[in-house]
């Protein structure tokens, strides 16, 4: 069952730290309640997300999942703008 | 400036070059936090380090770009942990990440460097030396620094024995091309608990047959089989070199086929039993005190051996148990001296020996139930997965000298 989402950012093939550095710019453009789906190739988001979403104001991550499409994992990162 | 400039990039060969030369130099390690304490730099000497996870620096920097949040984080919240008169080394898992640190502090006017290719390149750098080189007999010690991992290619008259190779293949192979040499047999010692073995791999690649003792090709947790073919090894057998000669010695304890190689009566690879500082822990394979006497015995057995024999280890725990030179290597008679699983062995009854093993046990790591499914054909892992099991410095000694080496444990 995926998410709902209001925006997706399409952060595949980036490496580290550009998927966060990216993702923090567009949570700053929704409004908040909203979510934001980030897609991502690089492993190391996974935990860069759950580190990143404690330390953050405003945000929660609200979902992650891995999904494997021919043989290659895309990991997506559910960002929710809390205020 | 200009001398700044020119180091702010370090290779993982570098990187190692300073660590061997006793360098003083500080770590920024921008790693999540749990990734820091699994697998840290360590050198000769202890390297002072400070870890902020780079989602930190970017948050409470406050900025939108990861180089201004840098400049904002350090120089607000980390100014005073950072020297002002040493080198700055960026630290992340793959390098990318750090190039942002490493140009943050130097344009605060700190001498930052770039860790290139991160904490993943350093795990997967081989250091090659020769300990013997000639055509009648050659020696190599091939080493994975980081992880604390030895192997050897032996060779005379042109034909080589890989002794232990590790994951990666191709320094067994430039090695071999480079000095002409083709690889006949490929060894491990033992079902290795810490590390991927590339015997197999090699074996195939290059045509060697791949030699292991058939207690090691099952698991000794699932007590399950290897999936693939090797040749058996037996006790006393001789593997001829040339006009030299490895003999097995079967040392059951760490593992129960566990088996050391002598070469003629000067060299002798220990695999994990006898390291330079201490001795291989007997629990990895979930039996320590079914497995601890054994390790005993098969330790005394190898202090019967000629004392001027040189023992050629399979792990270190610090690079500082390396000679000047950079190579892990001392007599046996040295070892009785000073290795302290030796000292205790050549002190204690076979029932004190057995007490001091099981109470010196370090922590057990539960990748390596894993690793050795690896090992027996029981588990496949990809690229990401295999380096994820592996990370980090090997855990095979007893933990006094784990301890005693100075290591990560702060």
């Amino acid at each position: 069952m995926s998410q709902v989402f209001d925006k997706l950012l399409d952060a595949r093939g980036l490496n580290c730290p550009m998927p966060l550095v990216n993702a923090r710019k567009e949570i700053g453009k929704l409004e908040p309640g909203q979510v934001l789906k980030v897609v991502a190739t690089d492993r190391g988001s996974v935990a860069d997300f759950q580190g990143w979403a404690k330390v953050a104001k405003n945000v929660e991550l609200v979902g992650q999942e891995t999904e494997s499409t021919e043989g290659a994992n895309v990991y997506v990162h559910y960002v929710k703008r809390t205020a | 400036m200009a001398e700044r400039l020119k180091d702010e990039v370090w290779t993982a060969g570098d990187l190692l070059e300073r660590l061997e030369r006793r360098d003083k130099f500080f770590v920024l390690d921008v790693r999540n936090r749990d990734e820091f304490e699994r697998f840290r730099l360590e050198g000769r000497i202890p390297v002072p380090a400070v870890n902020v996870p780079y989602f930190e620096m970017l948050e409470l920097g406050g900025k939108d770009e990861m180089l201004d949040s840098v400049v904002a984080y350090v120089e607000r919240d980390l100014a005073d942990q950072l020297p002002s008169d040493l080198p700055i080394l960026a630290v992340c898992a793959k390098g990318d990440t750090s190039q942002f640190v490493a140009q943050g502090l130097r344009r605060l006017g700190y001498a930052g460097a770039n860790l290139k290719g991160g904490m993943k390149a350093w795990g997967e750098h081989y250091a090659t030396r020769a300990l013997v080189e000639g055509p009648d007999l050659a020696i190599y010690q091939l080493s994975r620094p980081a992880r604390g991992c030895l192997s050897y290619m032996v060779a005379s008259a042109g034909k080589a024995i890989v002794i232990d190779p590790l994951r990666h293949l191709h320094p067994y192979l430039d090695l071999a091309h480079g000095t002409g040499l083709t690889i006949e047999a490929v060894i491990d010692t033992h079902g290795h608990a810490d590390h991927i073995s590339g015997g197999l791999a090699l074996a195939a690649k290059t045509g060697a047959s791949y030699y292991l003792h058939p207690y090691d090709a099952i698991h000794p947790i699932d007590v399950l089989p290897a999936t693939f073919l090797y040749e058996f090894i037996r006790d006393s057998q001789v593997f001829p070199l040339g006009r030299h000669e490895l003999k097995a010695l079967h040392i059951p304890g760490h593992t129960l086929g566990l088996v050391a190689f002598r070469l003629d009566d000067r060299y002798l690879f220990t695999g994990d039993s006898i390291f330079i500082r201490s001795i291989a822990r007997p629990d990895l394979g979930g039996k320590a005190e079914t497995w601890a006497p054994l390790h005993g015995r098969s330790l005394r057995r190898l202090l019967d051996l000629p004392g001027g024999t040189t023992v050629l280890p399979g792990h270190f725990s610090s690079l500082d148990e390396a000679d000047e030179t950079g190579r892990f290597a001392a007599t046996l008679d040295d070892l009785k001296k000073r290795n302290d699983g030796l000292v205790v062995l050549q002190r204690e009854s076979e029932e004190g020996f057995v007490r001091y093993l099981l109470e010196s046990l370090p922590k057990f790591i539960p990748e390596y139930v894993d690793i050795k499914r690896v090992n027996a054909g029981l588990l496949a892992p990809g690229e990401e997965d295999a380096a994820t099991l592996e990370l980090g410095k090997n855990v095979c000694a007893l933990s006094q000298a784990y301890v005693a080496s100075g290591g990560g444990r702060q």
